[in-house]
């Protein structure tokens, strides 16, 4: 049983696959396919990206000055606000685990499609649905409480669409709960003849990991935000202290989600990167199960930080020392991870290909994001840093530089496999540079700009922060341009693009052993797997081809 | 803090008790982080240079792990991460436990501004004034939504809940002029709510205590007062999306209150309207102006009078005439009326 | 290990093509219900862990608010869904063994008990409505004060306990009751609040929440309770909800029994209904003595025993 190559090679132009497989809009948008609905979300998910995008430069643009002379503070308020929302939840939650994930998590562990492909489909259209309501609200003048919501402003004072956002967020959540709930079921279930636990490429143990805060923190959220639409509705007292209300419980519930929620949109970039560094190194992951459990360990003592959110909102002293504490114990997984992507580049056969580049950028833009955790974990320092530009900058470093370079990575490595294309390396790889100069250009003066004391949420500032704002906003434009590449060369290649091998790279993973694109049912035959995760060895199955001549890659 | 606009500052200045030790705590993280993070890069960048593929799809050595490294690397940041916890828990106790000897300042935030008040009776409006190397603790509430006191330069920070009292309490170790922010997002006009902390030497406060402005005209000092010390400007001269009524032009003019009576806008019905803001309230309007009956003085109403007066220089000439001298055209129409405050 | 899929040509009814077998579909079925219910659990989790806050808060507020609903319905309405849970699990067994015609009766039985509880449900959220405890403006009833000589007071329900032995001597039980406007009613309170002080029971929240100027005052009591039967609305109105989405299912899996589509090999989707129903009536068991139960004793008792 050692052999399973159930196709290799590229010869069958004509055979059908899952993008040729039925042409018309319906077969689409009435698709049970996961492939086919990973796309519709890589679709969604970029198009709100790009918009999220546009709000961010808007903001920079504003902050070039001190005063608020290009928008008036209301319109600043609704642009920040309207950037947060459809960031986090139209653009980062989704990101990965409903693009990528939902693409090659069946791909991944052998399996024919996820457990509930019909659940799956109307996941995607939750997703629209709650993103249209968010949509709709910001054109009917936007919200003005910032992405947190938070109490009592959101339920009495703001005068802005705040049910309508709210309602959005609520229904893209059950998007997100259903997509959490189809990968453990397919994971627990589907996994292919002989794909063992501990066989199991580690993008799954980290999609596993989300999914669990998924299905456990969305609904908190959920029932958050329906108390907060009605309380604004009906004015009854649950978190509006001049009717009888607590407004810190608000946070404490908003918080007991929304903290996860930065694991469920970092612990899938892990797992891209967990993939980036194995296949690139062309070497196991060094310490593979410490990697897989940490995945679970981060879902699990993530759970129990939410209050260093809360560090000034008046908790007690020993609620803050308990929060502080395990906020320090999560770093370590992390950390763990960290470590092992290093050793796994010991001794490796390591490329630059464009995925690589990716990974290596997300190394080091995690390293920060991940490090100036601690400051704000640490009570003490947090008490100055809180509210701050530092904190901005923090989390834009783990969520944009570790999230969307995992997602950018992801979807250069497995482009070959979802298109059947190959993408312009040489713009590939210049892409990836922009994208890290400008990230750190943009983001390294707010960590400045924090210690001095800028708050968030300014539309005016004072006058002695203007230099290194100034710096910033040029740093975004670079960022800018490098998150415009890809959608060009990419589109370009999409249509265009060389015809790429049904494995460019000669990997052993489960989804290069069928073609590119696969077919419907993602392997002719379904596979048995009888070697280990990241198995380079010469008899796992796989031939691999000692031609170093071999040009796979067109260079421009 | 008194920065040049021309200076880049870099690391804000230190001027309370504890402002070294949330420092020194930051040197530390930072010392921990660049360790961690400079010996990865490192080692990323030597494994780069060092390992870079031979030959295209070669199979080097499989290396499964070593449960050796993996306790080491697990243990160490652990045992750092657990030093951070307890130094960082030590000056988070300081910021935290209130001292009992302080004196007790009392703070009321409100959309958009901070009014303190001294155990002496003195109130102030987007100021506060504080002696240096005595204990002073905040002990403070707002009327609306959560507010965030934040003064950079002391390292401290607290939300200002509603419903409810937070403190918060520093000494202050260096006269000078620093700045207060609102740290908590709390809607419309966040970045205008700030202002000063004035640190000054005994002396000097005993002699601000005992009120001796200093010689401006009425004018400058009425200025003064409604574009920083009241905090008149956050709702009167906000743009299109103030909520207070535009003041540049009005002098002089009658005006149609809510109820259909009308008034002359006269240096009396200024004083009303400052004392007494409800009694008056022109149409399309709310009455949510505060009273501030008690917060000015006497001397102090005359100059704010007098600087409203001169926002309309022709009015003794030519109260009909459309707007005097304001930005925009002035427009006191219904809509602007709950503009930004929905229910309240 | 790759017995599972030699054999392909055999496709049992009902297997869905991404599972190679019924047993992975099943399996699929039945992790995927509990995953379901677990995010349930956490959607009511929320709202339980509000309803803890501010009952630990207030517990004066929330037993008075307690004592206004109505424990006999409320004991009905468990038992109800308690022998709906038995028919339910009965229903699963007659499909496992195939027996279609208990299955469907077992199934009606279900559906005749869950209506059942959606029907006293709907009485006692009438008499809310009727006696002015809904915490919303404007929508309990309207009584003018041209009405009010018909009615003597705002009854108590028949099963209702007295409000407290305070509140009978003052004699103020007997103020004609008027709701002009439809707003949430609540008279009563001062009298408890200090009996609370008297012995010593106030929480420090109640000591700041009860009070304006060292004064008792009764709005803001009302306030408190106001908070009580908001959750009661949002608790029960969203266990109803979720009551009458497992009616739903209760009808589409009828229409399936009653085709005789399950077997001893394929009864997954019953199985699946039931774990939902047993959920559902988990949570009742939890809402009922929160809710209806706790602290009644202290109010009827008059005293802190």
């Amino acid at each position: 049983m050692d052999n399973v190559e159930t196709n290799n090679g590229g010869q069958q132009e004509q055979e059908l696959n899952y993008l040729n497989n039925g042409h018309s809009v319906r077969s689409w948008l009435l698709t049970r396919d996961h492939k086919r609905i990973a796309l519709l979300y890589v679709l969604s998910v970029s198009f709100f990206f790009l918009v999220g995008g546009i709000y961010a430069g808007l903001l920079r643009v504003e902050l070039l000055t001190p005063q608020s002379d290009l928008f008036e503070a209301a319109t600043y308020n609704r642009i920040f606000t309207a950037h947060g929302v459809i960031m986090i939840f139209l653009f980062l939650i989704p990101a990965i685990p409903a693009t990528l994930g939902n693409f090659f998590v069946p791909l991944l562990i052998g399996a024919k499609d996820l457990a509930f492909p019909r659940i799956n489909l109307l996941s995607w259209y939750l997703y629209m649905g709650g993103a249209g309501l968010a949509v709709w609200a910001l054109m009917q003048g936007g919200v003005d409480t910032g992405w947190t919501f938070y109490a009592p402003y959101s339920t009495t004072f703001s005068n802005s669409y705040v049910v309508m956002t709210g309602l959005g967020a609520f229904v893209v959540g059950f998007s997100s709960i259903l997509t959490g709930l189809n990968f453990i079921v397919t994971i627990h279930t589907m996994r292919a003849p002989g794909m063992t636990w501990f066989r199991l490429p580690l993008m799954i143990w980290s999609h596993y990991a989300t999914s669990l805060i998924m299905i456990l923190g969305t609904p908190v959220v959920a029932i958050t935000i329906v108390l907060l639409a009605l309380e604004r509705i009906a004015r009854v007292g649950i978190f509006d202290p001049s009717i009888g209300g607590d407004p810190i419980l608000f946070q404490h519930l908003f918080w007991f989600y929304s903290h996860p929620a930065v694991y469920v949109m970092i612990l899938p970039a892990m797992g891209v990167m967990s993939e980036l560094v194995a296949n690139f190194s062309r070497k196991r992951v060094f310490g593979y199960e410490f990697v897989a459990f940490s995945s679970i360990a981060i879902a699990v003592i993530g759970f129990l930080v939410w209050g260093h959110h809360l560090f000034v909102s008046g908790q007690s002293f020993y609620a803050g020392m308990v929060f502080s504490i395990l906020t320090m114990i999560v770093a370590v997984p992390s950390a763990v991870k960290v470590f092992n992507w290093t050793a796994t580049l010991y001794q490796g056969s390591l490329s630059f290909d464009t995925p690589m580049i990716y990974a290596y950028g997300f190394l080091g833009l995690f390293l920060v994001g991940g490090l100036t955790g601690l400051f704000l974990g640490t009570a003490g320092m947090d008490i100055h840093l809180s509210d701050t530009y530092f904190i901005v900058s923090h989390f834009h470093f783990v969520m944009v530089g570790g999230t969307v370079m995992g997602y950018l990575g992801g979807i250069h490595y497995w482009w070959s496999k979802m298109t059947g294309r190959h993408y312009s390396e040489f713009w590939g790889k210049i892409s990836a540079m922009l994208v890290f100069i400008g990230f750190n250009l943009t983001f390294f003066p707010q960590f400045i700009l924090g210690y001095l004391g800028m708050p968030r949420r300014y539309a005016s500032y004072p006058e002695e922060f203007q230099v290194l704002n100034i710096f910033s906003t040029l740093g975004a434009s670079v960022l800018g341009v490098g998150y415009g590449l890809p959608v060009i060369y990419l589109t370009y290649s999409f249509f265009f693009g060389k015809k790429a091998d049904d494995n460019p790279w000669k990997l052993p993973g489960l989804e290069w052993r069928t073609s590119s694109p696969p077919p419907t049912e993602n392997f002719k035959e379904t596979p048995i797997v009888t070697w280990e995760a990241y198995d380079f060895s010469e008899d796992n199955g796989i031939e691999i081809e000692r031609t170093p001549e071999t040009e796979v890659q067109p260079s421009s | 803090m008194f920065m040049q606009s021309e200076n880049i500052p870099l690391f804000p200045e230190q001027a309370s008790t504890f402002a070294w030790q949330v420092d020194y705590l930051f040197f530390y993280i930072t010392a921990i982080c660049l360790f961690f993070g400079l010996g990865v890069v490192l080692v990323v960048l030597a494994f780069a240079y060092k390992y870079k593929e031979q030959k295209k799809f070669a199979s080097p050595r499989n290396i499964h792990g070593s449960l050796v490294l993996e306790f080491t690397w697990t243990a160490i940041p652990f045992v750092l991460a657990m030093s951070i916890f307890v130094l960082g828990t030590i000056v988070f106790h300081n910021l935290y436990s209130m001292p009992q000897d302080a004196t007790e300042i009392f703070v009321v935030g409100k959309q958009w501004m901070w009014k303190f008040q001294h155990g002496t009776g003195q109130r102030e409006i987007n100021e506060l004034h504080v002696p240096v190397g005595r204990k002073i603790k905040l002990t403070m509430t707002t009327e609306d939504v959560i507010h965030d006191v934040y003064i950079p330069a002391f390292r401290t920070k607290a939300d200002v809940v509603p419903g409810r009292f937070t403190y918060l309490w520093f000494e202050a170790t260096k006269p000078g002029k620093y700045r207060l922010f609102c740290a908590e997002y709390c809607g419309l006009n966040h970045s205008g709510m700030g202002g000063w902390v004035y640190v000054m030497e005994q002396k000097d406060f005993d002699s601000w205590l005992s009120g001796t402005d200093a010689d401006k005209t009425p004018v400058q000092a009425g200025e003064d007062l409604f574009n920083n010390k009241l905090g008149c400007a956050s709702c009167h001269a906000g743009g299109d999306t103030q909520r207070g009524a535009k003041l540049e032009g009005i002098f002089g003019k009658e005006v149609k209150l809510v109820g259909g009576n009308t008034a002359q806008r006269d240096e009396q019905y200024l004083r009303n309207s400052i004392l007494n803001p409800g009694g008056q309230v022109v149409e399309g309007y709310q009455p949510i102006m505060p009273t501030f009956k008690g917060q000015v003085t006497e001397e102090q109403l005359v100059s704010l009078v007098a600087y409203i007066r001169s926002l309309s220089p022709d009015a003794a000439s030519a109260p009909s005439t459309g707007s005097g001298n304001g930005t925009g055209t002035e427009t006191e129409s219904e809509d602007k009326a709950g503009d930004d405050q929905g229910d309240k | 290990m790759s017995e599972a899929n030699i054999d392909h040509h055999h496709h049992p009814p009902g297997l869905q093509h991404q599972f190679e077998d019924m047993e992975q579909q099943q399996d699929s079925a039945i992790i995927g219900m509990w995953v379901f219910l677990a995010q349930e659990i956490m959607f009511f989790g929320g709202i339980f862990t509000a309803y803890l806050v501010f009952r630990y808060q207030y517990p004066m507020a929330f037993a008075a608010g307690s004592n206004h609903l109505d424990a006999f319905w409320g004991f009905v309405n468990t038992l109800v869904l308690i022998v709906s849970s038995l028919t339910m699990a009965l229903a699963v067994l007659y499909a496992q063994r195939g027996n279609r015609n208990m299955q469907v009766a077992m199934i009606i039985l279900t559906m005749l008990f869950g209506t059942a509880f959606l029907g006293v449900k709907a009485v006692e959220y009438k008499a809310k409505y009727d006696t002015g405890l809904i915490p919303v403006k404007g929508l309990n009833k309207v009584v003018k004060e041209t009405d009010a000589e018909k009615k003597e007071t705002a009854s108590l329900l028949p099963f209702e306990t007295k409000v407290s032995a305070a509140a009978e001597e003052t004699g103020d039980k007997k103020k004609a009751y008027i709701n002009p406007k439809g707003e949430f009613q609540w008279n009563y309170g001062e009298e408890l609040v200090e009996l609370g002080e008297k012995e010593g029971m106030l929480t420090e929240a109640e000591k700041i929440g009860y009070y304006s100027n060292g004064k008792i005052d009764p709005s803001k009591f009302r306030d408190k309770v106001q908070i009580f039967y908001w959750l009661y609305f949002a608790m029960t109105g969203l266990h109803a909800l979720h009551m009458v989405v497992g009616l739903i299912i209760m009808t589409w899996l009828l229409i399936m029994a009653w085709r005789s589509t399950y077997s001893a090999e394929y009864y997954a989707p019953v199985e699946v209904a039931g774990l939902y129903w047993h959920f559902v009536d988990i949570v009742w068991i939890f809402l009922f003595p929160l809710l209806y139960l706790l602290g009644r004793h202290f109010i009827a008792g008059g005293g802190g025993h």
